[in-house]
């Protein structure tokens, strides 16, 4: 099934959902190996731009993605972090094998020492690891 | 000197100020995915009878020309388009506003461009825009 990326009524008002939704679908066709990735995952990820007041919820389902404005459901993760933190989240290096963060590269370094300090919080993230983590791969740009 | 915004001197200063930006020579070095235009809405209250737009052409860290447009047909075959009213512009010229922050609140936005390719070079692109904050500028509503 070819994956399919909305942007849920009313969420075209906001900027970062826009941003998210754009990303993923200019990024999908740019790296058309992630779709695999994409159709497999299902659940909510809530994405809080602290210093904007910003909240973003993705909906994926087995290759469709719904990106909420605000809070949509019950999230399975929560991702609490600054703007400067989001726009670099999607910068995390990958390694090649499986497409997880590489920790060997210096965006993904710089991520893992914010989440040690709390700057970057992931709120469910052990019981959605899996989800968490396939969507870092597809939202990463680089 | 002062410029009036938006104005051919002006966006002739402006193409000044990005090649004087060390930051922006920098982290464009690596840049080779075309013009980037900057517009400004129309507001027949301010005497913008139609939208205007600056268009730079960037190219390896360095701006190579720059023209000053009317109406989006002019931006048409631009790589990378952004969008606000004249009051968001106003606030980056005066460095009120991150431009990355606007975009992702929807003070700025991108019409066009791949967005990928922007965020990978989110620091020549926060540059470019900041560069304007250098130019000494009077504003059509003071």
């Amino acid at each position: 099934m070819e994956p399919a990326v909305h942007l849920a009524p009313g969420a075209e008002n906001n900027g970062y959902a826009t941003m998210v939704a754009q990303l993923l679908r200019q990024g999908l066709d740019e790296r058309p190996e992630k779709k695999p990735t994409l159709a497999r995952m299902t659940g909510r990820v809530a994405l809080v731009v602290t210093d904007l007041g910003l909240v973003v919820t993705l909906a994926f389902d087995r290759g469709h993605v719904t990106v909420h404005d605000g809070f949509a459901g019950i999230p399975d993760a929560t991702v609490r972090a600054s703007s400067e933190w989001h726009t670099k989240m999607s910068l995390v290096e990958l390694e090649p094998r499986f497409g997880l963060p590489d920790p060997r590269g210096a965006v993904a370094r710089e991520v893992f020492e914010a989440s040690r300090k709390g700057e970057i919080q992931v709120h469910g993230l052990l019981g959605a690891l899996p989800l968490v983590l396939r969507m870092t791969k597809v939202l990463s740009v680089a | 000197m002062s410029h009036s915004f938006p104005s051919e001197a002006w966006t002739a200063a402006f193409a000044d100020a990005v090649n004087a930006n060390e930051v922006y020579r920098t982290h464009g070095k690596p840049w080779t995915h075309g013009a980037v235009a900057m517009v400004c809405s129309k507001d027949e209250s301010l005497g913008l009878d139609d939208d205007v737009g600056m268009i730079l052409d960037v190219h390896e860290g360095v701006c190579r020309g720059a023209s000053l447009v009317r109406g989006m047909d002019a931006v048409a075959e631009t790589p990378f388009v952004i969008v606000a009213p004249y009051a968001r512009w106003k606030q980056v010229i005066r460095g009120e506003v991150d431009p990355i922050k606007a975009m992702m609140e929807g003070k700025l936005k991108m019409t066009k461009g791949h967005l990928p390719t922007m965020l990978r070079f989110v620091e020549s692109s926060r540059a470019l825009v900041t560069s304007a904050t250098a130019v000494p500028t009077t504003f059509l509503d003071e």
